[in-house]
Parts: structure tokens; C-alpha cells; sequence
């Protein structure tokens, strides 16, 4: 349609301005793709190394203060959760299963002539082991007071295979465990974190240390039940004169790491944004500049019986003509940028070529598109409604 | 919908005619009391002093404007009656105008200017068979069929101006000072070329100041201030 012709050459006829107008789009839509890009990789980096847990509520002593993340060893006796608490804790949860956790931090050595290594502990009572559903890379679940689970990191770095034996405390003083099964990675948890760890028995663990008291209480919520009810019920009752637990709903502290995540990606893809209104803003400057220059050419138009529409469509596609061309070269640069923004500030490009990515493209693509649109629209709306007349008597 | 071509009506009709341009400082009263009437086949030139109102009248003839009091006719229907588009689609279909300053678009080539109507009548893309035609009707060599207007002397691009009015075969034309711009023997082709159109049917009505081009025309409207005066 001639139309589109003249809109293609009224953009060649103004190379360097319509070249100008397209950079301000490019680096609009790279600006909001490459950060879009950025915080997927983000959102999908963190949510790799936190593992589902599920929904479970995890109490720990109450360390004044802070709490959160208290579990780990030397604690001193107050700072634990005693036997009475659990039983309380585990009334008012009913019928969710509360399971008692021990854990700290010890030196071992395995096999034979090996360098002494400091892991985890943890102690539980195998009965509740189905119910804190480890999945096995090998081997199964211990139930003999000698055995252990170890986390697949601890495995691989200290070539643990099932059967395989580990003397616990400087030179064997706290005895021998067995690995009975290996347990598939399961990343930072706010529960247990088995990766690194070695999981024995609770018997094992209370006669190895002699204590009676546990680290942490881990809630595995029923479903049909709020992890944010039980959480009150919990404070209700353990809290009801002094505050001597803290409890952690892990399915809220997740939605709100995510949350923020979630809220750091659109301010970030928003300050890209404004990049955008400004070439928005260069659009409607060059498209503006057209149709003034062109207002005795317009006039000739219409007298010759040139529809309004048909003015309208030729300025629309100039716009969309520097806007889809602006775009899909940022398109195209957003990969290039997002690919370098990630191996730089994540030093991994591994979530780069997925669906959140080609939507972040897209996105800018489209948004860049719209702009483009948007800004054309009121100067060809402008140049359609102009009166013959006065156009025509315009020099 | 475009008013068809009746020999019954006039092909256009002014009654009690009144063009009032509204200025920040006072109205303008630039056409009062036009009442006329054309037929199909006259060749009529407007005369009058500058700013009497010629151009003001043309505009009003080729519907680009409607007037703020009379009616105006056209082939029996009111004008003040029909929508922009229908009156654009007038222009298209049944009105040629021919411009003093030539009014060619820069961005195409000559053979797309005078197919510009046609495209807008089909929709559909250059008919440079049609073009060649109506190029060699108006005698202008084929040579320069895709040059750009600006490689063009006055005279050349006044015939393009021409045929671009002629394309679609429209059974009115409209000149504003067609020979405003040349010298008088390129002049004289011109209007040689607009009297073998008169000859052929064409209704055509040319506003111009300068007697010897008004003498091509067979009845000349006088206007003074925005009045007919003969
Ligand atoms: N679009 C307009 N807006 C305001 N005033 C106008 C407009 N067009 C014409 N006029 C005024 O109307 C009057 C008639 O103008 P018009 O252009 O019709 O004169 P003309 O006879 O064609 O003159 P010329 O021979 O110089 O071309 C003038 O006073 C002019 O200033
Ligand atoms: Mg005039």
C-alpha cells in the first residue's frame, strides 16, 4: 500500500533522527529485558538452593532477641527446648506431627588415615523419618541405633557410599556410625540442613551427649491445617508468660523471600522502564516533527480524497515501523545483555535460556512495541484531523 | 455515499452563500450572499481582486470546507448533509484539483503521483499502465516517468498536477491560479490542455486574476468582497 511506502521513506529520508529514535527504543527494551532477565536469574538461583520443605513450622529455643535460624551446636542447656515443651508443642498441634530435633556440630573422620572433618549432627527418632520425607540417592532409612543418613554434598566430598563407615569425635571417642542411606540434595532448609550433615539416631545422639533437651522442634503441617494457625497455636501456648520460643512458618518466610525477590526484579525492571518513557518520549518528538513538515503535504491528501484513516495509517507506520525494528534489535541485544549480566553478577548463566527469560524478551519487545504505538498514535491522530484548508494554506 | 453524476441537476448549486471565518480579532466575512448555479460542461473562471474570496469559493466547490450559512449542492445533494469521509470520498471519485504551487508529494516518483487517487480508490498498489495513459494524454515525455517532482521544470510538474487531477476520470475540475506559476507560452499549453478536456465533458471552474487565461474560459464570475458582482 503506497501508504506504507511513503512511511518507509519518510523514515529513510530522515535516517539519522528515525536512527536516533530507534536507539532510545533499543536501550528501552534492553534496559527492561536485561533486568527482567536478571531477576528471574536471581529469583530461580535462590529458589534452587532453598529447598521445598513443604509446609512446616520449625519452634526454637528462644535465644532473646533475634532467633530465626538458632539450631545449630553449643548451645548451652537453657537455650533448648525441654521434653515439656515438646509435649506441648505437640498436643497443640495434633493431628500434625511434631518431631524433636538435636543437632551440633562435630569432628569426625572416615575411613581409615583420613583428615578429621567437621560437620552437622543432627539426632532423630527414626520413627520420624517418613514423615520428614528425605528422598534417598542410595541406600535406606536408618532404624538400627548404630546407623546414620548422610546429605549427598557430605557424601560426594568425603566419597561416602553406603556401608561406609564413620568414627565420630576426635579419634573415634564418640564411637562408629554406619551410612545406611544417602540423601538427595536438598539445599539451604529451613528444617534440616542434611547436605552436609550426618543424621543419627536420637537414642544414639542422647546417650553420645548425654542430654535430654532439644534443639528445635520441626512442625510438619497436615494439610487441611494453616502453618500460620499453627504457628499461633504454638506461641499461645509456650509463650503465655515469658517468650521462650520462637517459631518460624517456613511457608511465610519463603513468600516473603520471594516477595522480595519478586518486589527487587519490578524495581529494577521499572527503573529500566523509565528508559523506555524516555525514548517514548523521542518518538513523539520525531513523530511530531513529521507531521509539522508535513502539514501542506497533508493538506494535498485529503484534497484529493485522502480518508482521515488513511492519513492516520501512514504516520502509525512509521511509528510502528521504528518501534518493531527498535525493538527487536533490543530484543536481540537483551539476550546478549542479560547473558553478560548474569555470568558477571551470578557467575552462572544456567537459568538464562528459559521460559521466565524468553517472557522477560518478550516483554521488553512488546513494551517497546506499545510505547512506539502509544507515542505515534496522537501525532497521526493530529495530522489526520488537521483542516484541509489550513493545510493547504500552510507553507 | 458520493452523489452519482445526473444530467437532471446541476452539477453544482450555491444558494445564499455565506463563508464566515472566525479570528481573535473579528469574524471574517469571506464570502456573503453567493447564490450560482453550474451545468455540466461550463467552463467558468473566477475573477476578482486579491482577497475577494476565490480561493475561499473553490474550497467550498471541491468540498474540502462547508459554508457557515446557504446550502451548497452538488449533482442535487447538499453538501452539509454528507460526513467527511463521504465528502472525501467525493473529492476522490468525482472532483480534480489543480493547485497554483503544483503540490506534488516529494516522496514519489512521478508515475506513483499521478496514480496517488487511483491507489486510493482501488487499494491497491501502482497502475503504471494507467499512469503512462493519462502522462501521455498530457503530453509529457515518458522519459521522466520515475523521476522525482523536484527534477521536474514548472510546466512539466503542472502537467503531472494535471494528470494526477485526470485519473480517475473525475467529471469536475478545479483550478486555482493553474498558470499562476508559469510563463505564459508554458502557460498556454496548459490551458490548451484544459480546453480539450472542456471539449471532451469535463465541467471545469479556474480561479485566476489574469484576463488572457480567463478568455480560454466560456463565462466569468466576478467576485468583490466576498459578493458576485457579474
Ligand atoms: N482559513 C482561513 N482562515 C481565516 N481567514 C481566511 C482563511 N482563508 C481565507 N481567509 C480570509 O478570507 C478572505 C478571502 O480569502 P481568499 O483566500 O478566498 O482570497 P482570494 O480571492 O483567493 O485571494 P488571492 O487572490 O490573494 O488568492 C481573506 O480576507 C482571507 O484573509
Ligand atoms: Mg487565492
Amino acid at each position: 500500500m503506497i501508504f506504507w511506502e511513503i512511511a518507509k521513506r519518510n523514515i529513510r529520508l530522515h535516517f539519522l533522527r528515525s536512527t536516533l529514535a530507534m536507539l532510545g527504543i533499543v536501550i528501552g527494551v534492553v534496559a527492561i529485558a536485561s533486568m527482567g532477565i536478571l531477576g528471574n536469574s536471581l529469583v530461580a538461583t535462590v529458589s534452587d538452593s532453598l529447598s521445598s520443605v513443604g509446609d512446616s513450622v520449625i519452634v526454637f529455643p528462644y535465644a532473646g532477641g533475634g532467633g530465626g535460624f538458632g539450631g545449630g551446636g553449643g548451645s548451652s542447656e537453657n537455650l533448648k527446648i525441654t521434653d515439656q515443651q515438646f509435649q506441648q508443642i505437640k498436643r497443640a498441634v495434633a493431628p500434625s506431627v511434631a518431631i524433636p530435633v538435636l543437632s551440633t556440630s562435630e569432628r569426625m573422620k572416615v575411613g581409615v588415615g583420613g583428615d578429621d572433618i567437621v560437620a552437622s549432627v543432627y539426632g532423630v527418632d527414626p520413627k520420624y523419618l517418613p514423615d520428614l520425607n528425605f528422598e534417598l540417592d542410595a541406600g535406606s532409612l536408618n532404624n538400627a541405633n548404630s546407623g546414620c543418613l548422610v546429605g549427598s554434598e557430605f557424601a560426594k566430598d568425603n566419597n561416602i557410599k553406603v556401608g561406609s563407615r564413620i568414627s565420630m569425635g576426635t579419634d573415634g571417642s564418640k564411637g562408629t556410625l554406619r551410612v545406611t542411606g544417602i540423601i538427595k540434595e536438598r539445599g539451604m532448609s529451613f528444617d534440616i540442613s542434611t547436605d552436609n550433615a550426618v543424621i543419627a539416631t536420637q537414642d544414639w545422639y542422647e546417650n553420645t551427649y548425654k542430654t535430654e533437651n532439644y534443639d528445635e522442634v520441626v512442625v510438619k503441617v497436615k494439610s487441611g491445617q494453616d502453618t500460620a494457625d499453627v504457628k499461633v497455636v504454638i506461641e499461645k501456648q509456650l509463650n503465655k508468660r515469658d517468650k521462650v520460643v520462637s517459631v518460624m512458618d517456613s511457608k511465610a518466610t519463603l513468600a516473603s523471600i520471594y516477595e522480595t525477590f519478586g518486589a527487587v526484579t519490578t524495581f529494577v525492571t521499572a527503573i529500566g522502564g523509565i528508559s523506555m518513557v524516555v525514548a517514548g518520549v523521542s518518538i513523539f518528538n520525531i513523530m511530531m516533527m513529521s507531521v509539522n513538515e508535513r502539514v501542506k503535504e497533508i493538506g494535498i491528501m485529503r484534497s484529493i480524497g485522502t480518508q482521515k484513516k488513511e492519513v492516520m495509517s501512514m504516520f502509525v507506520y512509521e511509528a510502528a515501523i521504528i518501534g518493531v525494528i527498535g525493538s527487536a534489535v533490543g530484543g536481540i541485544l537483551s539476550l546478549v545483555a542479560g547473558y553478560a549480566i548474569s555470568a558477571l553478577m551470578l557467575q552462572s548463566t544456567k537459568y538464562l535460556f528459559t521460559f521466565a527469560t524468553a517472557f522477560s524478551v518478550f516483554e521488553g519487545v512488546g513494551f517497546g512495541i506499545v510505547v512506539c504505538l502509544a507515542c505515534g498514535l496522537y501525532p497521526a491522530w493530529q495530522a489526520a484531523n488537521l483542516n484541509p484548508i489550513d493545510a493547504l494554506r500552510h507553507e | 455515499m458520493t452523489p452519482p453524476e445526473d444530467d437532471d441537476q446541476p452539477v453544482m448549486l450555491f444558494r445564499d452563500v455565506a463563508k464566515v471565518y472566525p479570528l481573535p480579532a473579528g469574524d471574517v466575512r469571506a464570502l456573503d450572499g453567493i447564490s450560482f448555479q453550474v451545468d455540466r460542461g461550463e467552463f467558468i473562471s473566477v475573477m476578482g481582486p486579491s482577497g475577494s474570496g476565490k480561493s475561499t469559493l473553490l474550497n467550498l466547490m471541491g468540498c474540502l470546507d462547508t459554508p457557515t450559512e446557504g446550502d451548497i449542492y452538488i449533482s442535487g445533494t447538499r453538501i452539509g448533509d454528507m460526513s467527511d469521509a463521504d465528502l472525501t470520498t467525493l473529492r476522490r471519485d468525482r472532483i480534480g484539483f489543480i493547485f497554483q504551487y503544483f503540490n506534488l508529494f516529494p516522496l514519489l516518483n512521478i508515475i506513483e503521483n499521478v496514480t496517488f487517487p487511483l491507489m486510493l480508490k482501488t487499494g491497491k498498489g501502482v497502475d503504471p499502465e494507467r499512469g503512462r495513459e493519462v502522462l501521455r494524454a498530457v503530453q509529457l515525455d515518458d522519459s521522466l516517468f520515475t523521476h522525482t517532482p523536484t527534477e521536474l521544470s514548472g510546466g512539466q510538474q503542472q502537467r503531472v498536477a494535471v494528470a494526477r487531477a485526470l485519473i480517475n476520470n473525475p467529471d469536475i475540475l478545479l483550478c486555482d491560479e493553474p498558470t499562476g506559476n508559469l510563463d505564459s507560452k508554458t502557460g498556454a499549453g496548459i490551458m490548451d490542455l484544459m480546453t480539450e478536456l472542456n471539449r471532451k465533458g469535463t465541467t471545469i471552474i479556474m480561479v485566476t486574476h489574469d484576463p488572457h487565461i480567463a478568455e480560454y474560459s466560456r463565462r466569468t464570475i466576478r467576485i468583490a468582497d466576498g459578493r458576485i458582482v457579474s
